[in-house]
């Protein structure tokens, strides 16, 4: 157990799930090629990537519902344990529930199945039917329910019973913008106890919005990793130049690369570090400068950038 | 695990791992297989298709047994028509002799002129048959087909009248004649036999075993697949040990199946008592106790073999493929019942499932010592045992494969 300060601040903590060197061959091919990233305690970590990229191989491998062909999982810094996956909540790409058993009976079910009490299942499962709308639904039978509902009760399979980790597949799709919000708000109250959440997303803008951490995955590697600040900085920072004059003539400066000129405005890429001071100056000898202002690059320029 | 004391948090500990209040949440489970096999006795038991056919079974058994009674108390009375004081006297000969075997059959003569009169009595309803002297002897002449009720009393009384004269005519008596043509039928256990039945016995076990071995067998199937299908199981794998859950399902199942068979017998023996089989009921309630035993340690092994069969399917569609061969050797078993006889039922007797059905049969039948249902059933033991092995390494290879179909053949090679 290493005790560094930064895990003793964070509060009531639980401990980290480290993935090292993870690797998946199905066959020929490699779903899975050496990943290593760490999601850690009290932290929201999206999982990013395209279809096919790995993304659920990889979190079926955290569950143990599939083998590595290489590299392990750690909980807490050792080899992760059937025990403590049996405190994990987890929320697989495909829905299913059983449809002919009444959501309240089955949730208590999975509940006890978790290692939680009859009563203490229930009482967890009552209070998230309650936060999710769904408290006059205990009774029905699952396949009488929206899409959008068992979405909702598939949700409290994974978080009910205080779960020691979330790993949850693509919990958002199917929700609608309020339920996202409530959903949203539910994982921030299990990572401010110290879980650590991993989910996947194809909703870039949500990612960004929610999580303090973003493993971004493109044919089975991590391309790109860190928080989204720290994703911008290492992606190569744009600027826009509004002149009084036409500015064509930029796209002679060294150390830039103009991404795009129209009448005066054009949009620069800074590849020489210093490039930009240069460059300004030149402008202001040509004429008057309207405006010279670093772009903030979205998570989907990032994305598109590092996944290319 | 040392990460406790440095981080003590109740609300995230583990199981057992700390005190509390608050980690009763996470230390009152249980058992993992006992809450799968608890949740698939009540899901079971509370689904109306399940106790629809549970009821119906039990009205057919009990209504069977009630037509039996009807059939057996009900008198039957036949008219015959004569024409002669001897006529008269051959049908109430065959009426004493009808009523010494049988109180339910009244055989009474009634005088009629002639044939024209026979005729019209018989087309009327008045009478059943009309008894006659021809050339070649007495004859019955009636409308329809004589019951062999009537026929047979009138057979021997004809006979023994035609013996009498015959033995006179001849010098003799027909004591003298009959002496040493009988033939003695008995059985060194002392015990009496009625092969019908023994034959009756053991199609009943045949089917409540077919029919229970295939009803269940099929639910423990889907269930399993129904999990594979909805991924439920990914979500259950995470939480218990794969054997965990396939035991669960199998004892519940196994529950379920035992408590149907032992009701159902339950009612048989019952509806048997009611029956002119009513004097065999001892040696039945000891071959059906064994017929639950049996049952109960196949069964096991064959509950076993479809959840693997639900396991090899990865959607509802793919069920009637993968577990064909288990369906056959059901239908092998049921089949073998009514066609093995002889030796080829004795050894028949001591095969794992076929066993089943054989040897409560032929404990029945009186023709199997004590030992050897004892050793039949261990036998069946140890498949069941082997069964249960092989079955959970290929349920557990099986269940995480989602795509297409896996076949027997592969599930087989892999699990070594």
């Amino acid at each position: 157990m290493n005790d560094d300060g930064d895990r003793l601040t964070r509060p009531r903590a639980t401990a980290d799930i480290e993935l090292r060197h993870l690797s998946r061959t199905f066959g020929e091919i490699r779903a899975v090629d050496d990943i290593s990233f760490t999601v850690g305690a009290g932290r929201l970590t999206g999982f990013v990537g395209g279809n096919g990229a790995g993304k659920t191989t990889t979190m079926r491998m955290v569950m143990g519902v599939l083998s590595p062909s290489g590299g392990e999982v750690l909980w807490d810094g050792r080899p992760i344990t059937a025990l403590d996956r049996r405190q994990f909540g987890y929320m697989p790409e495909e829905r299913g529930l059983y449809p002919k058993q009444a959501v309240l009976d089955q949730l208590v079910y999975l509940g006890r199945l978790r290692g939680l009490s009859a009563s203490a299942a229930k009482a967890s499962v009552t209070a998230h039917l309650e936060r999710l709308g769904l408290a006059e639904r205990a009774k029905d039978h699952v396949e009488k329910l929206s899409l959008g509902n068992q979405q909702r009760v598939q949700i409290i399979a994974a978080l009910m019973g205080r779960p020691r980790a979330l790993v949850l597949d693509e919990p958002f799709s199917g929700l609608d913008p309020a339920a996202v919000d409530n959903m949203a708000d539910l994982l921030r109250e299990h990572t401010a106890r110290g879980v650590p959440v991993l989910f996947s997303s194809h909703q870039l803008d949500l990612v960004e919005r929610l999580c303090e951490r973003l493993v971004v995955l493109a044919k089975g590697r991590v391309v790109a990793s860190g928080s989204p600040d720290e994703l911008r900085a290492t992606s190569v920072s744009r600027h826009r130049l509004v002149l009084s004059g036409d500015a064509g003539w930029v796209r002679g400066v060294g150390g830039v690369h103009a991404v795009d000129v129209e009448g005066h405005t054009a949009l620069l890429e800074v590849v020489e570090h210093g490039a930009e001071r240069a460059l300004l100056e030149e402008a202001l000898r040509r004429g008057e400068v309207h405006e010279f202002s670093p772009q903030r690059p979205t998570l989907a320029q990032i994305y598109r950038e590092v996944t290319a | 695990m040392t990460t406790l004391q440095h981080r003590p948090d109740p609300d995230t500990a583990g199981a057992g791992e700390a005190s509390g209040p608050a980690d009763e949440q996470t230390s009152g489970g249980g058992r993992p297989w006992l809450i799968v096999a608890v949740r698939e006795v009540v899901v079971r038991v509370t689904n109306r298709t399940f106790l629809f056919s549970t009821l119906f079974t039990l009205v057919f058994i009990a209504g069977f047994a009630a037509f039996s009674a009807w059939q057996a108390g009900k008198t039957t009375t036949y008219t015959v028509a004569v024409s002669s004081a001897e006529g008269t006297r051959l049908v109430e000969q065959a009426a004493s002799t009808a009523r010494s075997t049988s109180d339910t059959v009244v055989i009474t003569p009634t005088t009629v002129t002639g044939e024209d009169a026979a005729h019209a009595a018989v087309d009327r309803g008045d009478v059943d048959a009309w008894l006659h002297e021809t050339s070649a002897g007495w004859t019955l002449t009636s409308g329809d087909d004589v019951g062999s009720s009537l026929r047979t009393p009138l057979e021997g009384a004809v006979r023994a009248a035609a013996l009498d004269r015959n033995a006179a005519a001849a010098g003799t008596t027909v004591e003298a004649l009959e002496r040493g043509a009988t033939l003695g039928a008995d059985r060194f256990d002392g015990q009496t036999t009625n092969r019908g039945f023994v034959q009756a016995a053991t199609f009943a076990f045949a089917l409540l075993f077919f029919m229970g071995a295939l009803m269940f067998g099929q639910q423990i199937a889907a269930s399993v697949v129904e999990e594979k299908q909805s991924r439920l199981v990914e979500i259950i794998a995470t939480a218990i040990p794969l054997r965990a859950l396939l035991a669960g399902k199998v004892v519940g199942n196994s529950v379920i199946a035992m408590g149907q068979v032992v009701l159902f017998a339950g009612v048989g023996l019952v509806a048997v008592s009611f029956t002119e089989w009513s004097s065999l009921l001892p040696a039945l309630s000891t071959a059906v106790v064994w017929f639950i035993l049996f049952f109960a340690v196949g069964f096991f092994a064959l509950a076993c073999l479809f959840a693997v069969a639900g396991a090899l399917a990865s959607r509802t569609e793919d069920l009637q493929s993968t577990t064909s061969p288990l369906t056959t050797l059901l239908m092998l078993v049921y089949f073998a019942s009514f066609a093995l006889s002889g030796t080829a039922l004795k050894v028949a007797s001591f095969v794992p499932i076929v066993s089943v059905v054989a040897m409560p049969g032929r404990i029945i039948a009186g023709d199997a010592a004590w030992w050897e249902p004892v050793v039949s059933l261990l036998l069946m033991a140890a498949f069941s045992a082997v069964t249960v092995v092989i079955g959970e390494k290929v349920y557990r290879r099986s269940l995480m494969q989602t795509r297409g179909r896996t076949s027997w053949k592969q599930a087989l090679r892999t699990a070594d």
